[in-house]
């Protein structure tokens, strides 16, 4: 059986709730300390009540003990054992009664004292309310205060604030930042020195470090406008796109595999997804238009998808985005509902968390606790996706691919195999020809009364050959087993003229139209649309009401809206369609909001809404609200030109200035909210592996296509290589892969089972959940170990020593300063130089003198065997890669 | 901390660099949460419980696969009445297909154990010796009848994918002791993973920090942890303090960067792993006589032996939390269970009572909770019903047992049961919550206080939705 059942009918439910569990969202929050007169229902009490005792009285099917905490007045009224408050007089308020004896909620839920504490002003202060309640309420309630949360509200083009400092303003960004710093009585730091500058920002946008020549031109570049050449250089790199696109994969949850059960089975043609992205990023493809193919590039093409333009391949691609989802329909889940089911669920969250920045995961079971959004939601939300995620008719994983050959293809492959078809039956008759003469070569030395027969038993068909033609074959066995594969014994001419044949016609074979797929996701056109259902606490088997395609309703006509069931003028629903549209129309409260953000993020290390993915009462508040709003306004107002919005955040005083803690600033300022500083950040694992890459001259820059391979080595660390085991399932011989294993990390197989080793120490996230909306960056042992140690690092800085001495012979300052402009990106201090050259010198006398051949790891390929003085340099080398100022980027 | 453990720790010299060290202490009582939305520092230094502990450490064998409870600690008599004849009650079946409802007696005899007379299967001869140290728990549940949601259940209190071990939580709660070895350390089957992997070792979403150390059962046994040849001694060295040379100067122009001062130490307990780790995994320097304990003169219990041995000594050395794990289904006997449960039971049975005795021995054992238990128990009807040979016993996680020793656990003492079938448990009913609140609260780690932010919400091992007793009556007085 497959061990990842993941989820039983009953399991939702109780999945679910528990990612909630007695938490005061901030709105509520007790440490606010509203003065006593201010307290509302609506602001302040509400919050409290909603997450903790409304799935009973007054969201849940039924209301329990007959009260509904909703409204004041229904609380005034009470329920079964009377009034819950009397306003004005807490000792007769049943509810802060039940709620300071911990009656209320039952079970081992408690509110927080100073929760309850609130409640008790607020009842003692007459239980204001903020407005006047309205006459009806059913069901789900959206307040005023909900509609009004920072997030859901439309974006504001703010003024832009005036500053003391005018000449750090270098973008409109900088006046927001400065506002701020200034009111604290600070500003940014100076701008960094150029070197810094060069290497942060050709990481921040290629992933890369800048090359010695790139570094050179920039430093001697006085000229103005130097730095904002370098910007447009960048922005312009092709590795720009592939940079991005990483970033883009994470949020996607992109991944080369399957998932959901340990067989964890190849996704082929995922990476067509990847290319869609690079090549989008690349060509500044507008951001709406790439969130929108994403969505619903198939319904922008016309059905049948065959002779594709490359337009429209570019457009089924990019529904590869709803096709990430850890998917175990294909590989034998114990439960084939439950696992349809569930890749719904994750692509819901997929979407919700990378476009919308609300984790909508919980409303699948129950209304959502502290966002407005109610379990209807999430069903009308499901239902514009149902028509091509439908788990009733379901395209199993092995079908979700489009073929790109064309009619004119298969035509070709025909005229090709009917080509190769004929040359082959001219080798076989050539090659029977041959053969006989063997055997007549045979027969002659056979006794003369037996040749006929002997000849006679060949030429019989084996299942017809009497026993004594058995005999006869089984005396004379050259006889019997003459072919094709003896004749080099007779005659090695004719052996090769078949043989070179033979190879003809594999050449001819392989001028066929190669086979080539985009996996995408699409409508079945003309195809019964399936009905949404909710489904009770999250259940498939418990089926309610229908509901209908609709974006979020708290966001009102600011959000999509209502959509319709079926666009008549589409061949397919069209759902989908309406909706990319509707998000991207420019007045969507989210979607802009969240992409400058985690643009900003990926620059400045830490996003103005630190929690990338939720933008919701659980999330964190803007740190800057006008800054976030001002670069949302600014995005959309620019066609959603990713590279403009880019450049106005590389631009700014705020991103250009140096990363020193400023003692003063720091006292108030520890976490660098007020950006008064850059912040020094890890390099994450892809540009740690790259780096090393290009350093070593090894680097494949080549761009798109196939993953290169992952396989677990000898010791069952996951290398990059093809996997070539014996019978035992042990590694054997190492197979070459020709340069394809020096390729960028974003090439090489993401496999959820097998996270390649040196990505995976550094946090690279493996997408065993979902997605990955935010990573970590850990600093542990087993990364020290890794830069210490592993055949991966200790050969690449054997590598980059053999390239130090090729560009520098016998020439140990110059190498050494090579090492350390390659490296680090800036020559060493004559300090730093001397006390290189005594750790060279130093440890070149302890190494031994010859190279040492070193016993390889199965699966890997030989370690480099060096002598002392590669080696000492090796060592040197692996140490600067070993270093903070090389894994770090300030 | 066990006076012997201190002790010690002192002998081998606790020492860390002084720079390291000041981090650390600054570092100390970092259990103050930060600013919502800022990113947190986290560090393996020992912490305080919140409570007053009585375990330290834990070591916890895994028999993934599901162990059959009444052939082994849960004796039915009834069975034998009912052997061969239709089990009268409803049987809540994995595999449909192949259920039975014959019922299957105990092919094994039970013997009244220790001065508590608890009985144990003639299966299991070593664990009977140990009885009066051992709490076997006969009323667990999870009711999740599936291997991979069962093992998340008592390994992480989640029955989903994702979420960390319980190995995690105890490193994040407490730390580690030693600063020369990883806190969660997993001893892996040499013959194959358990079912789901490496996630049960997972930091989930806790700090990768806290994530598992994959000891592997042959060598080398933690990876990267050999320098190359030629590194090997002094060419390493050399490298090491020259990279703390160069780490330290550019700290001196990055003051108050913690997560750089944080990198510098954890080259330290990389350096210091090469050496400490594989002093810790080499078992050459015990006696010959604590090796025949543990049956490593016998190839039949050498392997397991070994890794018990390998986890008395990283929890003598301070190492928080030690896992192992038996093979990918050893113990999913649906088939020819008379002949493989005992082939199981003899692979590990020695062993684990070693493991016991040796740390009582040494005077680790009440600092040190024991765990031994799988996912599931098995049905007390026969799957497979193709001849006394093929027969097996089906999941059963609706009643099933395992056993606890040490850490502040009570010995000769059976604690719940199941119905006379052995089917359902109905005394003092266990489920993973319970085992785990009480788990929490032998660390000092209970009444809901050890949680982690996630999405600005507290969460803790136990889900809030999720209540956990702590079993009170298996607690040492």
């Amino acid at each position: 059986m497959s061990p990842y059942r993941l989820l039983s009918p009953g399991f939702p439910a109780l999945f679910l709730v528990a990612l909630l569990p007695d938490f005061m969202p901030r709105a509520s929050s007790a440490e606010n300390k509203p003065p006593v007169s201010k307290i509302t229902y609506e602001q302040h009490i509400r919050p409290i009540l909603k997450a903790n005792c409304f799935q009973c009285h007054g969201e849940g099917e039924k209301l329990k003990g007959n009260l509904d905490l909703r409204l004041r007045r229904f609380m005034v009224k009470g329920g079964e054992t009377g009034a819950a408050i009397v306003p004005g007089n807490l000792k007769k308020s049943l509810l802060h009664k039940q709620l300071i004896e911990g009656e209320m909620p039952p079970e081992d839920k408690h509110l927080k004292p100073a929760e309850i504490a609130l409640i008790g002003k607020w009842i003692a202060a007459g239980a204001p309310t903020l407005r006047d309640e309205p006459d009806t309420i059913s069901g789900f309630v959206i307040t005023e205060e909900e509609r009004n949360f920072w997030s859901l509200r439309p974006v504001q083009s703010p003024r832009l604030p005036k500053v003391k400092h005018p000449d750090r303003v270098e973008t409109a960004i900088d006046t927001f930042l400065l506002k701020k710093l200034e009111k604290a009585g600070h500003t940014f730091n100076p701008v960094a020195a150029k070197g810094i500058l060069i290497r942060r920002i050709t990481y921040d946008l290629t992933g890369l470090p800048p090359s010695l020549e790139e570094i050179d031109n920039f430093l001697a570049d006085n000229a103005p406008g130097s730095y904002e050449r370098l910007v447009d250089r960048l922005l312009a790199s092709e590795h720009f796109g592939e940079r991005w696109t990483r970033h883009w994969l994470d949020v996607a949850g992109y991944s080369d595999s399957e998932g959901y059960t340990t067989s964890d089975t190849v996704r082929n043609w995922s990476w067509k997804y990847r290319d869609y992205i690079v090549q989008a990023f690349n060509n500044n493809m507008p951001f709406d238009q790439f969130i929108r193919e994403q969505l619903a590039g198939d319904e922008m093409v016309k059905p049948p998808y065959k002779d594709l333009t490359t337009e429209q391949q570019s457009k089924l691609a990019a529904t590869g985005f709803l096709r990430m989802a850890p998917d175990g329909t294909g590989s034998g889940p114990d439960d084939q509902n439950i696992a349809r089911n569930q890749v719904v669920a994750d692509t819901l969250q997929i979407v919700s968390t990378s476009l919308l920045g609300t984790t909508m995961l919980c409303a699948q079971c129950h209304n959502h606790r502290y966002d407005p959004i109610s379990q209807k939601d999430y069903y009308q939300m499901r239902a514009i996706f149902e028509p091509a995620l439908d788990w009733k008719h379901w395209k199993s994983p092995a079908s979700r691919r489009i073929s790109l050959y064309t009619d004119q293809n298969k035509a070709d492959a025909a005229k090709v195999e009917k080509k190769a078809k004929t040359m082959d039956a001219e080798r076989l008759k050539l090659q029977t020809k041959y053969v006989n003469e063997v055997v007549e070569i045979e027969i002659a030395k056979l006794p003369k009364d037996i040749q006929d027969a002997a000849r006679v038993a060949r030429n019989t068909e084996e299942k017809k050959r009497t026993e004594a033609q058995k005999l006869l074959l089984k005396d004379n066995p050259r006889i019997k087993k003459a072919s094709g594969g003896s004749l080099y014994l007779y005659n090695r001419k004719h052996a090769d003229e078949i043989k070179k044949l033979a190879a003809d016609i594999a050449t001819v074979r392989a001028t066929k139209p190669p086979e080539n797929y985009i996996r995408a996701l699409w409508e079945q056109p003309g195809g019964k649309l399936p009905a949404t259902h909710l489904f009770n606490r999250g259940d498939h088997e418990q089926p309610k009401e229908i509901l209908h395609p609709s974006g979020l309703a708290v966001l009102g006509e600011w959000g999509a809206g209502e959509i319709a069931d079926n666009n008549p003028d589409l061949p397919t629903s069209g759902r989908r369609l309406a909706y990319a549209r509707k998000i991207t129309n420019g007045k969507h409260p989210l979607l802009p909001r969240v992409l400058v953000n985690r643009f900003w993020s990926h620059l400045f290390g830490k996003g103005i809404v630190t929690t990338l993915g939720d933008f919701g009462a659980l999330g964190t508040e803007p740190s800057h609200p006008e800054l976030l709003d001002w670069m949302a306004a600014d995005f959309t107002d620019n066609d959603w030109d990713f590279k403009h919005t880019l450049k106005q955040m590389l631009m700014s005083s705020a991103y250009r200035q140096s990363s020193d803690r400023k003692a003063d600033l720091n006292e108030i300022d520890p976490d660098n909210k007020l950006i008064g500083r850059m912040a020094i950040r890890r390099l994450d694992a892809e540009s740690i592996r790259d780096s090393v890459l290009v350093m070593s001259k090894k680097f494949n820059d080549e761009l798109y296509g196939k993953p290169v391979p992952v396989m677990e080595d000898g010791v069952g660390q996951i290398i990059v290589g093809k996997e070539n085991k014996d019978g035992e399932g042990k590694p054997g011989k190492t197979v070459g892969l020709n340069g394809q294993e020096y390729r960028r990390s974003l090439y090489i197989q993401a496999r959820r089972s097998r996270p390649l080793a040196v990505l995976q120490s550094f946090d690279r996230p493996d997408m065993t959940e979902t997605n990955c909306t935010e990573r970590t960056s850990s600093t542990v042992a087993p990364q020290s170990l890794m830069l210490m140690n592993s055949q991966f690092i200790t050969d690449f800085s054997g590598h980059i020593a053999k390239r130090l001495q090729r560009d520098h012979a016998k020439n140990l300052p110059a190498q050494i300063d090579l090492a350390w402009r390659l490296i680090y990106g800036r020559p060493p201090s004559d300090t730093e130089a001397s006390d290189a050259r005594s750790f060279l010198e130093n440890q070149q006398r302890v190494l031994p003198p010859k190279p040492v051949a070193q016993k390889p790891i199965k699966g890997q390929p030989s370690p480099l065997a060096l002598d002392a003085a590669t080696l000492s340099l090796a060592t040197f080398c692996q140490a600067l890669l070993s270093s903070n100022e090389f894994l770090y980027v300030n | 901390m066990s006076t012997n453990r201190r002790d010690f720790l002192s002998r081998s010299g606790m020492g860390m660099g002084s720079v390291a060290l000041s981090w650390l202490l600054q570092r100390e009582n970092s259990h103050a949460r930060p600013f919502p939305g800022e990113k947190e520092s986290f560090n393996l230094t020992p912490k305080e419980p919140f409570g007053r502990p009585k375990a330290k450490a834990m070591i916890s064998m895994f028999m993934q696969g599901g162990p059959s409870h009444i052939d082994l600690m849960d004796p039915k008599p009834l069975l034998d009445k009912y052997a061969g004849k239709i089990f009268p009650g409803k049987i809540k079946y994995d595999n449909a297909a192949q259920a039975s409802s014959t019922v299957l007696a105990c092919p094994w005899k039970y013997s009244r154990c220790g001065e508590s007379g608890m009985e144990i299967s003639e299966l299991l001869p070593h664990l009977q010796t140990i009885a009066d140290d051992i709490t076997i728990i006969r009323s667990m549940t999870t009711g999740v009848n599936n291997h991979g949601q069962s093992i998340f259940a008592l390994n992480t209190g989640r029955v989903t994918p994702g979420n960390p071990a319980l190995g995690a939580w105890l490193s994040y709660g407490l730390g580690n002791e030693t600063d020369e070895l990883p806190s969660f350390i997993v001893l892996k089957d040499p013959r194959g993973l358990p079912v789901i992997g490496v996630q049960n070792w997972s930091n989930g979403w806790l700090p990768s920090l806290y994530q598992g150390t994959v000891v592997r059962s042959q060598e080398p046994r933690i990876a990267n942890l050999d320098a190359p040849t030629h590194l090997k001694g002094e060419p390493q060295r050399r490298y090491l303090s020259y990279l703390d040379q160069l780490n330290r100067q550019h700290l001196n122009q990055h003051p108050g960067e913690l997560e750089l001062e944080a990198r510098i130490s954890s080259y330290e307990l990389a350096a210091k792993m090469q050496t400490a780790a594989k002093e810790a995994l080499d078992i050459s320097s015990e006696s010959k006589a604590t090796k025949q304990l543990y049956g490593i003169d016998d190839p039949a219990t050498e392997e397991f032996g070994t890794r018990c041995l390998i986890a008395r000594r990283l929890v003598e050395r301070g190492v928080r939390f030690v896992q192992l794990f038996t093979k990918n289904q050893y113990w999913d006997h649906h088939g020819s269970i008379r002949k493989r449960l005992p082939e199981s039971c003899k692979y590990i049975d020695q062993p684990a009572a070693a493991l016991v005795q040796d740390l009582k021995g040494r005077g680790l054992l009440d600092s040190t909770l024991v765990h031994w238990g799988g996912e599931m128990g098995r049905l007390p009807v026969i799957q497979n019903d193709t001849g006394p040979d093929k027969v097996g016993r089906d999941h059963n996680t609706y009643g099933f047992s395992m056993w606890l020793a040490g850490g502040g656990v009570r010995g000769g003492y059976v604690h719940g049961a199941t119905d006379e079938w052995g089917h359902h448990a109905v005394i003092d009913k266990v489920t993973q919550h319970d085992y785990h609140a009480t788990l929490l609260h032998l660390f000092g780690l209970g009444d809901g206080k050890l949680n982690f932010k996630r999405n600005g919400l507290p969460v803790g091992l136990i889900p809030p939705t999720d209540s956990g007793e702590v079993i009170k009556a298996i607690l040492k007085g």
